[in-house]
């Protein structure tokens, strides 16, 4: 394997690695505008120019593969380096506008970052503002992206994700020399599915978000990493909030799932949660109305409900349905909780066809058309087990008079509306069911004939682990706090538990997620901690965020 | 100093003459005697310490940090472009923003609200040391009572921007007061500017 020497730290890396990414993996910083690990090198900005011992002139890190024996000197060591960087940072800089008090890209900016690093940066600018050359500005790009000419460096990043990820080949450059700018063909509305990702990779501030647009200032966020539910993909995000308020969803980079990317109805899901209003208080149903009452009241009447059901002693007498959004750890419970009180009762996880639809793909990229996170983890815990099961067959026993009670977990789905009819579906088996209990997390027409109501915590609310179309599990991180008295479907579950005479299972996640280890035989040898493991493989490498602080220190 | 040299004290008679009523007296004078000065003098009506605020008032400096004002661009529109620098250093988390988009001023983005809790407010003027284009300055004004704590303390666009107050205080602290402000107005003085710039009878 060949050996290379980047500011003489020794490294052995596969044929084939590009100087960048030797770099990236000793934790050198080498800057750059153009190369990104899910796109093609293009070499095209010559911020990464790096002292190779022995070539005649610099080279390009992100273009120049590794040769063995290779000695390197980035700008951090080589004076030769050095001097080049930040001539290409100077040269990127003379027609940039001075926006950034209001552009959304700052505080996130390659352009911010690298100016205030002492190794490229901090030079007094040649050009009087009145000078630059101007171009145009907020420009429309259709629903996601609005795009500003001036600010753009001419990386080419989002012309390559167009044409090689997504397909959609919509954006090119036209014009030379100073008057190049970034054009999508007479200006039309991007179609692109995936438009959003353009806005992440681009490294500055010439392709914003128009979801994300002058909501809040980027150092304002809080960060939370998750995983996205809109469908079972799984692919990683991290949760941007702020004062208790989501405020963008973006991708983390997961080679194994999702890469850099993420799909904009994955992207937007985060606003079904604030589409209906939520659940805030639980509800006992008394004389046909819905009166709000406290958590000892509605675990009381939900209890003693499911318990008659019990007693009466009807095989299969008993309808239990968790949502495949759910958590694997509430669904654990729920099993256990249905398992363990009832006499064979229908046990299930199907609302539609999850099942069958969890591995199909909507596109090549990433949409699968199961819009549920977790489909593949409710069936490694046996929720699918007979061919036809589901919602539907319930409804039909129920319809016969031959279900006495009902236990439903159900999350609306965060991408695209729920199918009327499941939703009708549901409201019938409530009304043909003499006694119900619902876990759910938003108001709902379907849910008025439910005997109690117990409002639950929504995605980014809670902790778990979800587990993928293709068997990886992840975790799910809680960014903001359930509304109201709602609280976590694995607390509700717990109480249940206690209440039916069952040992107090510890709802704390990694003591469920051992449990789900040893029930599930698929998960052998996971741990709860080393779930979030990925960190590495994160993009920007850790650690970018220091460039300014840096910068300050050096003066 | 050779110790036989020390001059020698009778310790009786000192302590006897300090019990002397009219010694003590003429001490206590001594002691009193700036301030009966003061006294005198200013009961004569000469350099009084105290004024009849809030009837009187005394003048500040120029640099007082006093309630902010939001200046006003030459067409009376709003300096500020909600970059929210002031909110990011404010140590007091006094100051609230809400962007806006203006699509047709070049500019693109204005605040749409703004608000600074006055009565969390520190004075400390991060602030105005941090707005780039001097859209947030300072005036002298410094009674800001209220009876009305939660309606009347929080300043929103309106108050910060035109008020009575402003003019009857005047300009306070910025960080380049060497310089004129450039492009940025108080109330009076644009209305004032544009006036003349229009000419008397239109």
């Amino acid at each position: 394997m060949p050996l290379v020497t980047i500011d003489e730290q020794p490294l052995e890396v596969e044929p084939g690695t590009l100087i960048i990414q030797a770099a990236d993996r000793l934790g050198i910083e080498v800057p750059r505008f153009c190369y990104h690990p899910d796109l093609r090198p293009e070499g095209n900005c010559r911020m990464c120019l790096v002292e190779v011992k022995g070539y005649p002139r610099l080279a390009v890190a992100c273009a120049t593969p590794v040769v063995d024996g290779m000695i390197v000197s980035t700008p951090h060591t080589s004076a030769l380096a050095q001097g080049a960087v930040r001539g290409v940072l100077e040269f990127l800089l003379v027609n940039h506008p001075l926006d950034c008090p209001i552009c959304d890209q700052a505080g996130e900016c390659s352009l911010q970052d690298f100016y205030m690093h002492p190794h490229y940066g901090l030079h007094s600018s040649e050009v009087d503002p009145s000078e630059k050359v101007r171009k145009r500005k907020a420009i429309d790009l259709g629903p996601r992206v609005v795009l500003d000419s001036e600010r753009c460096v001419m990386c080419s990043r989002c012309v390559r994700f167009s044409a090689e990820v997504s397909g959609a080949s919509e954006l090119q450059f036209v014009q030379r020399g100073n008057h190049v700018e970034l054009k999508a063909f007479e200006d039309r509305a991007l179609a692109d599915p995936y438009a959003g990702n353009l806005v992440d990779i681009c490294p500055v501030g010439a392709l914003t978000s128009k979801d994300f647009r002058f909501k809040c200032r980027v150092w304002h966020l809080e960060h939370t990493d998750s995983i996205c539910a809109g469908c079972s993909t799984g692919c990683n995000l991290r949760i941007d909030h702020y004062r208790g308020e989501i405020q963008r969803l973006v991708p983390r980079r997961n080679p194994a799932v999702n890469r850099s990317w993420l799909c904009d109805e994955g992207r937007l899901s985060y606003r079904a949660l604030s589409a209906a209003p939520r659940l805030t208080q639980p509800r006992v149903r008394h004389d046909g109305t819905h009166d709000d009452v406290d958590w000892e009241e509605a675990l009381a009447a939900a209890d003693q409900g499911l318990h008659a059901a019990r007693t009466v002693g009807r095989p299969t007498a008993v309808a239990a349905l968790a949502s495949t959004s759910a958590t694997n750890e509430a669904l654990l419970l729920f099993k256990r909780y249905v398992a363990s009180t009832f006499v064979a009762p229908l046990l299930d996880c199907r609302f539609g066809q999850e099942d069958r639809w969890v591995e199909e793909r909507e596109d090549a990229l990433l949409r699968r058309r199961d819009k549920h996170p977790n489909t593949r983890g409710a069936m490694l815990l046996d929720l699918a087990e007979t061919p036809d099961g589901g919602l539907r067959q319930m409804l039909a026993r129920a319809r016969e008079g031959a279900i006495d009670a009902a236990l439903l977990l159900y999350y609306p789905p965060l991408v695209r509306q729920e199918d009327p009819a499941t939703l009708e579906a549901l409201a019938a088996l409530l009304h043909a069911v003499p006694f119900s209990v619902v876990l759910t997390t938003h108001e709902g027409a379907w849910c008025r004939g439910a005997s109690v109501v117990l409002p639950v915590a929504a995605w980014s609310e809670e902790v778990g682990t979800y587990t993928n179309y293709a068997g990886v599990v992840q975790r799910v991180g809680q960014a903001l706090a359930p509304p109201g008295a709602a609280r976590s479907a694995v607390q509700v579950l717990g109480d249940l538990l206690a209440r039916a005479g069952r040992a107090r299972a510890s709802t704390a996640p990694g003591a469920l997620f051992a449990e789900l280890v040893a029930t599930v035989p698929t998960y052998a040898g996971l741990a709860y901690e080393s779930l979030v493991s990925r960190a590495a493989d994160v993009y920007p490498p850790e650690g970018r965020m220091a460039y300014g602080q840096e910068g300050f220190a050096g003066h | 100093m050779a110790r036989r040299d020390l001059p020698v004290v009778n310790v009786t008679a000192v302590a006897e003459d300090a019990e002397n009523p009219v010694t003590e007296a003429g001490g206590t004078l001594a002691g009193l005697e700036v301030t009966l000065r003061r006294m005198v003098r200013s009961l004569r009506g000469k350099d009084n310490v105290t004024i009849q605020y809030p009837e009187q008032r005394k003048p500040y400096s120029r640099r007082f940090r006093g309630v902010h004002v939001l200046t006003q661009r030459a067409d009376g529109s709003l300096k500020c472009v909600a970059c929210y620098l002031c909110e990011t250093a404010c140590p007091a988390e006094c100051i609230t923003i809400e962007a806006a988009e203006v699509p047709d001023n070049g500019i693109e983005k204005v605040a749409s609200r703004y608000e600074i809790d006055l009565s969390r407010c520190i004075f400390c003027g991060f602030c105005v040391d941090a707005c780039p284009e001097e859209a947030l300055i300072m005036s002298r004004e410094y009674d800001l009572t209220t009876d009305d704590r939660d309606g009347q303390m929080a300043y929103g666009i309106a108050r910060l921007t035109e008020r009575p107050e402003i003019d009857a205080y005047g300009a306070g602290y910025r960080p380049h007061m060497q310089y004129p402000l450039v492009e940025s107005y108080l109330p009076t003085q644009r209305r004032q500017e544009s006036a003349a710039e229009t000419g008397p009878g239109t």
